[in-house]
């Protein structure tokens, strides 16, 4: 890495010493190779990468690091320009020294060790060196350097010699390491592409961890690395036999998953709140529960039966547990659970049943709705903004919400009725008019996902259009929000975004486009999906900055206003 | 959960999906679980003219007094935590006497003279007639101002200052361990069947134990719509024949089991049992369920909880229980076994499922009750 690299990195947690002190600040700064980014890990790729390291068994207490902020619709775009602040700097200090104690515990030091120290209360160098040249590749995701091999010894020297313990040295040297930027961040770097002149792309390890993190939302495994330190990932051959091979593992439901929940925002459970007085069958349980039924839905659909992206709109199928099912209104023959975990039961609604598909969901209905009572402003925002990819411009400052807010004016007791009566202030109409429609189809659910009929003894009326397609109520909106070529494209556009963290180019735009064409017909499949994005032309490629500037809108998307 | 137990309960929830949709059942039961369950108590001030038994505090200082204690002198024992003028604790509990041996009153309460606790009086106490004759020992109901109302249990219980409460409020030490049971306690569960709810006609009712535990709504009551499986245990399974009227359920008199695993209400068993179900808008139902109880049954309730937390004088519950017993005497001594009980009953619409899964009783949920299902066999 080049001094300037490291220097930006030390720059980054420079709130810490003891990270600042692993880094060589005083090197003289070198001219870069090529761009470095720093995209910070997720807390939930923060888990994944340590069990993935040193085994499922290792126990990591709450990870508070903020989830940052969206960007094109994505936090794993937010994610480049996450900093560490000093809180979240201890937080990490506290869970490294809590993992590396529990990594040099006997039953797994005797597993990850691979050597035995010459004595138990001394340094040893050179079986720690192997231990933690081994660790190294994964934690860095790049082998170590021979300084970087040479520092963290040098720890582990010190510590035991201090202790008199062997175990004491390994865990101050990995515990080190867990909180240097090069974990912590996935550290991207580019070289010249040799195949097309004047144009930079990752390098082979930093493709290795894109590719892993998109994928699997993980470090790459050994084989990943081993074409990685071979070369061979960075021909067209190498790369397609390793994404082929990894799209097969087990581990391809992370990466699902991980990417689901960014698009969905279930970051929002973390602050969701609903009356519990007014919805007492919204419990906590529903509330632990909701975004693993989307995504357990989201994995049976893709992954499992390998079925259109559409069909998460109208599928019945999906899994729930006695809260969901109480929340439904549905019955589910429970086993004797008596204190057990809470089993998943695959579960089908009827037809003619009124849940269908993932917006009858408590994940999107209840997310999308105001603490006491349902907003189909706020429901039909996340389906313009999270599901079509349109832009949904947010209320002037002087607007009046008295009429939509009053719950008690007998002259307007449903939505649709505070609704129309608020959007006859010129104002206020355009933006209701894109969000109204498909949130107003939704409120035969109430804030807490309750089905009803009617709202303060007033009957629901559900109907409306979308780009000319009438719909009255969920089944038929999901079925018009699946044929949308919009639909097809949003998710396309936001895979792409979020695999490669950044906004698509002008030339990616028109390849985007190609694409999103070929899979209207063809449909919308993970791993194909998958598939073609990794193996795109520029997936790899690291934009100059008069490429990289990013246009507002992808490729296919409207605005909310011209679609409606 | 194993692949092979994944697909057997996608199999019985597909079919439970299908028997939901069913569009021509013939009949619908509808499934509720006991949230809260109590002795029936309807306080009056003419219940207890001389003042009634109070609670653990005027028990002690009567048994001080009769120990030669002034009134003063017994409250400053009883404020100084049971601890006498030397320093002496005593030990209410071992008041009795066998073979001139301190004993305990809890496990031998005929080890204490009987001190005639005061019985309730008073017009009003809720239950059914059971043996079909109104006498001087009976009393009305409250709600039905049926006359003949047999409840000797009320007046054992009723002049205990934890009695002196009416619904919504509940005795408090019944609601203690109720509360407590609801997180550890397989539910209690009632079915209604019948040709049409919303209509006057012959119904079934049913009383079960599930092999699920109470699930809870986010304010701590019994979560509605949530499901239970039935334990197929036949021992708490009590059927009984009746009538809807107006929303009321009534039936014929049958024999009540129900076992639990409560501190209070280990066993309920009655005989001769009534019950009256009351239908409400909002899906749930209360309901007063009335029979002839083994009197130790209930005595034992409360011995376990010991007088301190009982709430009650528990010499004077077994002689006054064992005075007023009403029914099924023994043939040798002529010592009635049971008396006459009533109890208060307030229960959520609830799914009960069977061990394999099939749906038999519906939760009735406000406006949008699920499609009705087949009542079970």
């Amino acid at each position: 890495m080049s001094g300037a690299a490291k220097f930006l990195i030390a720059a980054l947690v420079g709130v810490c010493t003891c990270v600042a002190a692993a880094t060589d600040q005083s090197a003289p700064a070198a001219e870069p190779a090529g761009a470095l980014y720093l995209v910070r890990l997720t807390p939930i790729q923060y888990e994944r990468s340590i069990r993935d390291i040193f085994g499922s068994s290792i126990q990591i207490d709450v990870n508070r690091a903020a989830p940052g902020f969206r960007d094109e619709g994505l936090l794993a775009l937010g994610s480049r320009r996450l900093t560490i602040t000093s809180a979240e700097m201890q937080q990490y200090e506290k869970l490294a020294q809590d993992v590396a104690t529990q990594v040099v515990q006997p039953n797994r030091r005797a597993t990850l060790l691979g050597c035995k120290p010459a004595s138990e209360k001394a340094a040893d160098d050179k079986c720690a060196a192997a231990f933690l040249q081994k660790v190294g590749l994964y934690l860095f995701r790049r082998p170590l350097s021979a300084d970087e091999l040479q520092t963290f010894v040098a720890t582990q020297t010190a510590a035991a010699q201090r202790f008199a313990s062997f175990d004491a040295g390994v865990r101050a040297a990995l515990a080190r390491m867990l909180v240097t930027p090069e974990f912590l961040f996935r550290v991207e770097l580019s070289e010249p592409d040799q195949g097309r002149a004047g144009t930079q792309r990752l390098d082979a390890y930093s493709t290795a961890s894109r590719l892993s993190y998109f994928l699997w939302d993980s470090v790459p495994d050994a084989d990943l690395f081993a074409a990685a330190e071979s070369g061979k990932l960075l021909t067209q051959a190498g790369l397609e036999e390793q994404v082929r091979r990894m799209l097969l593992s087990p581990r391809v439901e992370g990466g699902l998953r991980a990417f689901f929940s960014d698009m969905l925002g279930f970051d929002g459970f973390a602050t969701l709140s609903i009356d519990s007085t007014l919805y007492p069958r919204f419990t906590k349980n529903v509330l632990e529960d909701a975004d693993e039924q989307t995504l357990r839905t989201i994995v049976e659909q893709l992954l499992v039966r390998n079925n259109d992206y559409g069909t998460l709109f109208t599928t019945r199928e999906t899994f729930l547990t006695p809260s969901l099912a109480a929340l439904y209104g549905v019955p589910l023959p429970r086993s004797q659970e008596m204190g057990g975990a809470v089993p998943w039961v695959p579960y089908t609604f009827a037809e003619g049943d009124p849940r269908v598909g993932i917006l009858s969901q408590a994940s999107f209905l209840s997310l999308n709705s105001h603490p006491g009572t349902s907003s189909p402003t706020l429901r039909g925002k996340a389906v313009r903004e999270k599901l079509l990819c349109q832009k949904v411009p947010p209320p002037p400052g002087n607007v009046d919400f008295s009429l939509v807010q009053d719950l008690n004016n007998p002259n307007f007791k449903t939505a649709r009725q505070r609704l129309t009566a608020h959007a006859t202030e010129a104002m206020c109409a355009g933006c209701h008019k894109i969000t109204d429609p498909m949130g107003l189809a939704l409120e035969n659910f109430d804030t807490a996902s309750g089905f009803r009929t009617k709202e303060r003894g007033e009957p629901i009326d559900a109907s409306g259009s979308l780009n000319g397609k009438p719909f009255n109520g969920i089944v038929e909106l999901a079925q018009v929000l699946k044929e949308q070529p919009s639909t097809t494209a949003c998710v396309i556009n936001r895979a792409y975004s979020y695999g490669t963290q950044r906004k698509p180019t002008v030339d990616e735009r028109k390849w985007l486009t190609e694409l999103q064409a070929q899979l209207g017909k063809d449909g919308v499949r993970w791993r194909d999906l998958m598939q073609r994005v990794t193996l795109g032309p520029d997936f790899f490629a690291v934009p100059s900055q008069a490429t990289a500037e990013p246009a507002t809108q992808a490729p296919t998307q409207t605005t909310a206003a011209q679609s409606e | 959960m194993g692949s092979k137990h994944t697909h057997r309960m996608h199999a019985a929830v597909a079919a439970t999906a299908l028997a939901v949709a069913a569009p021509a059942a013939t009949a619908e039961t509808r499934g509720y679980a006991i949230s809260l369950i109590y002795t029936a108590s309807y306080h009056s001030p003419e219940n207890c003219p001389q003042g009634g038994n109070g609670g653990p505090k005027e028990m002690k200082t009567r048994i001080l007094m009769s120990r030669g204690y002034s009134k003063e002198k017994a409250l400053e024992v009883i404020a100084n935590d049971d601890t006498d003028e030397k320093g002496n604790r005593i030990d209410f509990r071992t008041r009795g006497q066998i073979d001139g041996k301190p004993a305990s009153v809890t496990t031998f309460p005929q080890s204490y003279p009987d001190p005639h606790i005061e019985t309730a009086q008073g017009r009003f106490a809720y239950g059914f007639d059971l043996d079909g004759q109104a006498g001087p020992n009976s009393f009305e109901d409250p709600e039905t101002h049926q006359q003949g109302v047999d409840n000797q249990m009320w007046r054992v219980l009723g002049c205990f200052a934890n009695y002196w409460v009416r619904r919504p409020v509940i005795p408090y030490n019944e609601s203690i361990v109720w509360d407590t049971a609801m997180d550890s306690m397989p539910a209690w569960l009632i079915s209604i069947s019948g040709e049409d709810l919303g209509k006057d006609g012959p119904v079934t009712v049913t009383f079960d134990r599930a092999l699920n535990v109470l699930m809870r709504d986010a304010v701590g009551s019994v979560l509605p719509g949530s499901s239970y499986t039935i334990d197929d245990d036949p021992r708490s399974h009590s059927v009984f024949k009746g009538q809807i009227k107006n929303g009321v359920v009534t039936v014929e008199p049958a024999s009540f089991f129900m076992q639990g695993e409560s501190q209070f209400y280990a066993l309920l068993r009655l005989s001769q049992a009534q019950v009256r179900i009351y239908l409400k808008p909002d899906g749930t139902v209360h309901a007063v369920l009335g029979g002839y109880q083994p009197w130790l049954d209930y005595y034992h309730y409360l011995a376990i909880r010991g007088e301190g937390d009982g709430l009650v004088d528990l010499p004077g519950v077994y002689n006054a229980m064992k005075r007023l017993a009403d029914a099924n005497p023994d043939p040798a001594t002529g010592q009635n076994r049971d008396i006459s009980a009533a109890y208060y009953i307030e229960a959520a619409p609830v799914f009960q499922t069977s061990l394999d899964g099939r749906v038999v009783s519906t939760a009735y949920i406000g406006e949008r009750a699920p499609a009705k299902v087949v009542a079970s066999e």
